[in-house]
């Protein structure tokens, strides 16, 4: 009953508290949508990024040909035709365009010469009689990219790789053509095999998931919508803060300390309405990470299967952050020492839990303390749900070290709170 | 304890970092039934004894009894039949008047149609039937008290502490107050009233201690008290003769 009362007192307290519902529900809001949009882009992977690239195709032969088509099917990458290669530099230089692959004049005739020379040495010195060709050796047939000063070390890699892949394919192709072409001359006639590298060996690339069919790439969606509710959630000490000093200057909690056994429903009430408040939180911006963000061009989020799961994790993420709050409150003194340690220190917490950035790219001794922080443990278990179906069993580690903090700081609450009612 | 609820023996009491005791080695008695008046300068140490008699500060030394129970060892026991007013507004200002008394009585443990009978009765009595659904911020300094004094009833306690109940308050809520603690006295309620407002503890208490720096300066019946000091015209005479005429903050 006492409880009870509290939670009903708790509620009109916030409703009548403006400012307080739009910290708790309409700031998380904007917040994980805000982080969605801005880290978009920083998450979505080679595959999923248009690259502009210009071509200056001085040489106009069957090489370049190939390579324009096989970057345009990629499907990434838009090829731009420039023919000057000066404006070509200054376009890239000036971001206009992230790369720009110049192919010189008669790229395409020097390498052929370069790939007969090699098969006609490799099939006299099998000791087969072939036409001579010019024995003088070809130097290396030279390709130039040149990429903006600006372009991120992962885009200048892929590009590189893919002309290269490219490069390397049309190379073999015509070693194998040039090699029939040689064998066949004279009076050797058989007939030529057509030849295609990717016919001979195909690199099958999937996600290790039950599913694999089920798109679980982690994107901005996947890793802000659960990141940022979390970081509301431990955000809910501000309005718990808040009222309870506020009660303390007020005196309605000197009239509490002056009612016997009140202390305990008044936490108990206090930790349940908060802990009501952070699942509603968590219910509202999984529906946003749902419904909302893709019709703002987002990746739709993907809950995974586990709804039980999900569950478990989000009240204990909600337990651990209401306890959290709790202990911030009955703990300081002001409201101005209360909020500036409680927002400071989620701010770190979260930063070391990997909201912000996704722990694996950290330094290794922040690797090794974010292992502490309450965020890191709810935003593991949260993408093993989320992208990699995981099973209860998988997230109950992390989930057990939830309510243990929760547990921890509820009893920390309660004795700092009984022992402050006599002095 | 021959018919006393209240018994003070030697208590001392100072705060951490404080030059001077809050309370020192002070004994006194009050009887049940009576109207105890608790007066002494500001900064006397009234309210330190009053949080001392609820249990919320420890002593240093000395023992306090309330009802044959002992301070520190039965303070829940205590609480449960002792309803304290305290000097600030103990109430929740964005809640109404409803709201407040209602979440305090649940706090107590009142059963809904004890409360709601109980809170009918209070606010009729204080004149505050028409402000129940108001919330408390938007009332007078007044209307505050009246309501804070209801908090401390609704549980129907044996004894009553009032830390200047009146302090703040226009003429017509102060005598409000003051009519109800006069039928409380008539029907023989112990109260503990701690105040300054010394005509009104010559109109109501039946006995009064003077406390001041933390010590006991007189206790007795008012008039007996100025019968003992016949240079005394009143109670403020005999305050001013015991406590001297340096200001105090």
């Amino acid at each position: 009953m006492k409880i009870r009362a509290t939670i009903f007192k708790e509620f009109l307290l916030l409703v009548r508290d403006p400012g307080g519902m739009a910290l708790i529900f309409l700031m998380p809001l904007a917040l994980v949508i805000v982080m969605a949009l801005i880290q978009d882009a920083p998450f979505r992977d080679y595959q999923e990024i248009k690259l502009e690239v210009l071509l200056v195709d001085q040489d106009n032969d069957s090489l370049s040909h190939k390579i324009k088509r096989a970057l345009e099917s990629s499907g990434n990458i838009t090829v731009v035709n420039e023919t000057d290669l000066e404006r070509a530099n200054k376009l890239v230089q000036a971001g206009d365009f992230k790369a720009s692959i110049v192919l010189r004049k008669g790229t395409t005739q020097s390498l052929k010469k370069k790939t007969e020379q090699l098969i006609g040495k490799i099939i006299r010195n099998m000791g087969v009689e072939t036409p001579l060709i010019d024995s003088v050796e070809a130097p290396a047939v030279q390709l130039d990219l040149y990429f903006d000063p600006a372009i991120k070390v992962n885009y200048k890699q892929a590009l590189g790789e893919g002309i290269e892949k490219i490069v390397a394919q049309v190379q073999s192709e015509w070693i194998i053509m040039e090699l029939q072409s040689q064998l066949s001359s004279g009076e050797n006639k058989y007939p030529k095999v057509k030849f295609n590298p990717g016919d001979m060996m195909v690199v099958n690339q999937q996600y290790a998931s039950d599913k694999p069919k089920e798109r679980l790439a982690l994107n901005s969606v996947q890793h802000n919508v659960p990141a940022w509710t979390m970081f509301a959630m431990f955000f809910i000490l501000f309005p718990l803060a808040s009222n309870f000093i506020k009660e303390r200057e007020e005196g309605s909690m000197l009239r509490l300390r002056l009612i016997s056994g009140s202390q305990f429903p008044v936490i108990a009430g206090k930790f349940s309405f908060y802990f009501f408040v952070c699942m509603l939180q968590f219910v509202l911006m999984i529906a946003v990470g749902i419904f909302v963000m893709p019709s703002l061009g987002l990746n739709k989020l993907i809950l995974g299967n586990n709804v039980f799961g999900i569950l478990v994790t989000a009240c204990s993420v909600g337990m651990a952050a209401t306890g959290y709050g709790l202990l911030i409150a009955v703990f300081f003194k002001t409201p101005q020492q209360a909020l500036s340690f409680g927002s400071i220190s989620v701010v770190i917490l979260s930063a070391l839990g990997g909201v912000w950035v996704p722990v694996y790219v950290m330094p290794e001794v922040l690797q090794t303390i974010s292992k502490f922080s309450p965020l890191q443990w709810g935003l593991e278990s949260f993408t093993d749900l989320f992208l990699r179906n995981a099973n209860t069993l998988a997230i109950l580690p992390n989930t057990i070290k939830l309510m243990t903090f929760s547990f921890v700081t509820l009893i920390a609450s309660f004795l700092i709170h009984k022992s402050r009612i006599i002095s | 304890m021959s018919g006393a609820i209240v018994q003070i023996d030697n208590v001392s009491k100072q705060y951490k970092g404080a030059q001077q005791p809050a309370i020192s080695h002070l004994n006194l008695e009050i009887q049940k039934g009576s109207v105890f008046g608790l007066l002494g300068p500001n900064g006397a140490g009234k309210s330190t004894l009053v949080m001392l008699l609820c249990g919320l500060l420890r002593p240093d030394e000395g023992s306090i009894q309330v009802m044959d129970l002992k301070v520190g060892e039965s303070s829940a026991a205590i609480r449960e039949k002792i309803g304290v007013a305290p000097q600030e507004i103990a109430l929740f200002p964005t809640l109404t008047a409803h709201e407040n008394l209602f979440y305090f009585g649940r706090m107590y443990g009142l059963q809904t149609d004890v409360l709601k009978k109980r809170i009918d009765e209070y606010v009729n009595t204080f004149g505050l039937q028409d402000k129940m659904h108001k919330r408390v911020q938007t009332f007078s300094g007044g209307m505050k008290r009246r309501l804070n004094l209801i908090a401390a009833l609704l549980h129907d306690p044996s004894l009553i502490i009032l830390d200047e109940p009146t302090a703040g308050v226009d003429v017509q809520s102060r005598n409000m107050i003051l009519e109800f603690l006069l039928s409380l006295k008539s029907k023989g309620v112990t109260i503990l009233y701690s105040s300054h407002f010394l005509e009104e503890a010559e109109r109501i208490c039946t006995h009064l201690a003077i406390v001041d720096e933390g010590k006991l300066l007189i206790t007795g019946i008012p008039q007996v008290l100025l019968g003992e000091n016949p240079d005394c015209k009143n109670l403020e005479d005999l305050f001013l003769k015991r406590t001297g005429k340096t200001m105090r903050d």
